[in-house]
């Protein structure tokens, strides 16, 4: 199947679709959900439509549509790096943990007390068992409600999936040679990418710089699993010059996880080493519902489209910087 | 060399890729499933009423090869049955590989599994399409036969939902159309309530489903009708039904099951339990389509606005055939617009004069007429067949329906047109 197909939206052909957003006729996918009068979809492997004609049926027998679930956890400080940056675990049930094993996972978080609105979305960084591991920063107005007042339960509302752009890239990639880029808090979504391209027999380079957390803290876990870990003070000052020379040996996909302004470097890293490889890169939009409605994740594309970034894959090239 | 790739495997794009290696030119068909003839697997039925004259016509300008393999692949022969005059029914389940040895045997590539699912346009022409997977072929022209049926979300929203028909959409991914993905707005028929589309007109029943007495009758004579009990008829699916030649008032009041390899029902649906309460159909079950209690595929959904030689309109190197090119119902009507299509493609590529076919003859007559009928609503309400209905009034009222091969000869080679089909043109 095109893996054009599979990135038009990271919810197609899984249970949470159609969504919200086909029941309001603004499906990001089928024509027919978008109001148009004939079939114009590419292909997600089933017909929306026909989910969404069940999905009403469904509705009249008071069964109401498939939505991201809430559940409400203890939750443990497993480490504090510097000031801020808390590594968190806690427990959630089988079934949520079973469907955030999927590459790009993501979940929001609050404290139960807290109105709804200070819901904010966090990568999984590991998952083992029922166990998850998240990495916050405690710097904006929700993140650090979670640790006041000696606060040790979240509600957790999940899954969600897009939380790397290029993620069919990963998913498909086998015997490979590949480079991961990885700074700051970037660290732990970082982490379960390799992890899962390890599984899969490629040999990873890993390029690591500690950024605003001040600490390398997936460095060890990285070797355990094979990978060739490189650690720089900088990525700014020493990290781009290695990675142009790595470049010139065209690996096969490169990973970069991070902030922005990395995702930038790498891309003129990889113009400096005159090569165009494919690139996935972590997911920084800021979100609110992670639903495809609020809209506080659109973002323009090149080719003038405006894209839900919670819900629908590019290349992170590709996106018009604010 | 000319490269002619021809979008889509039913009969129309299987004539066109015909006349076109005919006339010379290299040539690639693509195909979505892993069958050709398309509802053609579905079909059966020929030489009925006008479309005797079209296949001799065909025969006549020397694209006959189609009309011969049916001819030799056929269960029976001249028979009758409401409305209907000298049919020939082929057999369904064998006539697939027969096709495909013969376009084999012309150099035709057969690419099967094929999805088109864009095109690279520049300026007025199409450089080449994309498989599903992203592969680009070009081509120096091309023939848009992907019909006119589905996907599913079209049989959903204008029909009774997907029936699992021929067409297999869940599992070989939708058909998409060459002229709509280069930006040419479509035409949408109408059914006779003004809603969008039409109901394919037929299904098919397991023969092995119909009781001992039945199936002999069938296979004997070709054809069976059985009354339909009348607290069951329904008059108004009529209108609703894509083959106009069959909505008449004897397809109301009767089951018409014809012996097409499988037991051809001439209903677009009908309830399993009401057709069970009819005797010898106690145990029946369909074959094709597998829900075909409940409903059809949906046709006539985007055709491409096109003049009388095939040429799509806007478009430079795009041709289009069957019921892309019009409202028009039948492999027999496929075929002769998909030969038409096919040799003025070969045209294209030579800078030559298209050829447009006169209205002296049955076929150019029929295309000419079926262009004009729907520059209307009303037109598009309408289907058209050389086999019945409105066409076919039409064609015995200009002298045109004629069973006597030797005259129809006679008129192809008054028009200039003996055996054009098979002018090598490069």
């Amino acid at each position: 199947m095109n893996n054009n197909n599979i990135s038009q939206c990271i919810d197609m052909n899984s249970k949470y679709c159609p969504c919200l957003l086909a029941a309001a006729n603004n499906c990001i996918f089928c024509s027919h959900l978008k109001g148009e009068v004939i079939c114009d979809c590419n292909w997600s492997g089933r017909c929306i439509l026909y989910e969404q004609h069940w999905q009403y049926k469904k509705q009249d027998g008071d069964e109401s549509q498939t939505l991201r679930t809430e559940e409400e956890v203890e939750f443990i400080i497993k480490e504090r790096f510097g000031e801020n940056t808390l590594i968190l675990e806690w427990n959630v049930s089988p079934q949520l943990a079973a469907e955030l094993t999927r590459i790009g996972s993501f979940v929001f978080l609050r404290q139960p007390s807290d109105p709804h609105y200070f819901y904010f979305p966090v990568n999984i960084m590991s998952i083992q068992g029922n166990t998850i591991q998240v990495a916050i920063e405690t710097i904006g107005p929700k993140s650090k409600r979670i640790v006041e007042g000696n606060n040790n339960k979240l509600l957790i509302r999940g899954p969600y999936y897009n939380g790397v752009l290029g993620a069919p890239w990963i998913d498909n990639i086998t015997d490979g040679n590949i480079i991961l880029v990885a700074g700051g808090i970037g660290q732990a979504p970082g982490f379960p990418l390799v992890s899962k391209l390890m599984r899969s027999g490629n040999k990873v380079t890993a390029l690591l710089a500690p950024g605003k957390v001040g600490q390398i803290f997936i460095a060890k876990p990285l070797e355990e699993l094979g990978v060739t870990v490189h650690q720089v003070s900088s990525l700014r000052q020493f990290g781009m010059t290695m990675l142009r020379e790595w470049l010139a040996l065209t690996p096969d996909l490169i990973v970069s996880a991070g902030p922005d302004e990395q995702h930038y470097g790498v891309i003129a890293a990889m113009q400096g080493a005159r090569v165009n490889i494919p690139m996935a890169a972590t997911n920084n939009a800021r979100m609110c519902c992670g639903e495809g409605i609020c809209g506080s994740c659109l973002k323009k594309t090149r080719d003038h489209k405006m894209i839900r970034m919670c819900k629908q894959q590019t290349d992170f090239s590709s996106i018009i910087e604010d | 060399m000319i490269k002619v790739v021809v979008v889509g495997g039913g009969w129309a794009g299987c004539a066109a890729a015909l006349a076109a290696a005919k006339a010379g030119a290299q040539v690639l068909l693509l195909e979505r499933t892993d069958l050709l003839l398309g509802t053609g697997l579905v079909g059966g039925i020929f030489r009925n009423n006008g479309r005797y004259t079209g296949a001799e016509e065909a025969i006549a300008m020397g694209g006959g090869d189609l009309f011969v393999a049916m001819d030799s692949n056929r269960r029976h022969k001249n028979i009758n049955f409401p409305g209907h005059n000298h049919a020939s029914l082929y057999d369904v389940v064998t006539m697939e590989p027969i096709i495909k040895k013969l376009l084999e045997g012309y150099g035709i590539q057969v690419e099967k599994k094929q999805r088109v699912v864009h095109v690279q346009k520049y300026g007025k022409k199409i450089q080449g399409v994309f498989v599903d997977g992203g592969d680009e072929i070009r081509g120096d022209v091309f023939v848009d036969a992907t019909g006119t049926a589905g996907p599913m979300g079209n049989c959903l929203t204008y029909g009774n939902g997907c029936a699992m028909c021929i067409m297999r959409c869940p599992s070989f991914g939708p058909r998409v159309s060459l002229t709509g993905k280069a930006q040419v707005k479509e035409i949408m028929g109408l059914k006779a309530d003004g809603s969008f589309g039409a109901m394919s007109g037929s299904c098919k029943i397991s023969k092995d489903s119909l009781s001992k007495e039945l199936k002999i009758k069938l296979e004997k004579d070709g054809v069976v009708i059985l009354p339909v009990p009348e607290r069951l008829q329904k008059t108004g699916s009529l209108g609703k039904k894509a083959c106009t030649q069959y909505a008449i008032a004897d397809y109301a009041a009767n089951l018409v099951l014809l012996d097409t390899g499988h037991a051809k029902l001439m209903t677009s649906y009908f309830p399993l339990e009401d057709l069970r309460t009819i005797p010898g159909l106690e145990q029946a079950r369909y074959e094709d389509p597998y829900a075909g209690g409940i409903g059809n595929s949906m046709r006539y959904l985007g055709m491409a606005p096109c003049d009388n030689a095939l040429k799509v309109d806007t478009m430079e190197n795009l041709f289009c055939c069957g019921e892309k090119s019009a409202i028009l119902v039948g492999h027999t009507e496929a075929i002769l617009t998909g030969l038409l299509a096919g040799n003025n493609a070969v045209r294209y590529c030579l800078d030559m004069k298209y050829l447009e076919l006169p209205r002296t003859l049955a076929t150019g007559d029929f295309i000419a007429f079926v262009h004009e009928q729907m520059q209307s609503e009303a037109g598009l309400r309408m289907r058209y067949t050389l086999s019945g209905a409105l066409y076919f009034e039409h064609m015995k009222a200009m002298s045109l329906y004629s069973t006597n091969p030797a005259e129809i000869k006679h008129r192809v080679k008054n028009a200039g047109l003996s055996d054009i089909y098979n002018v090598c043109l490069v």
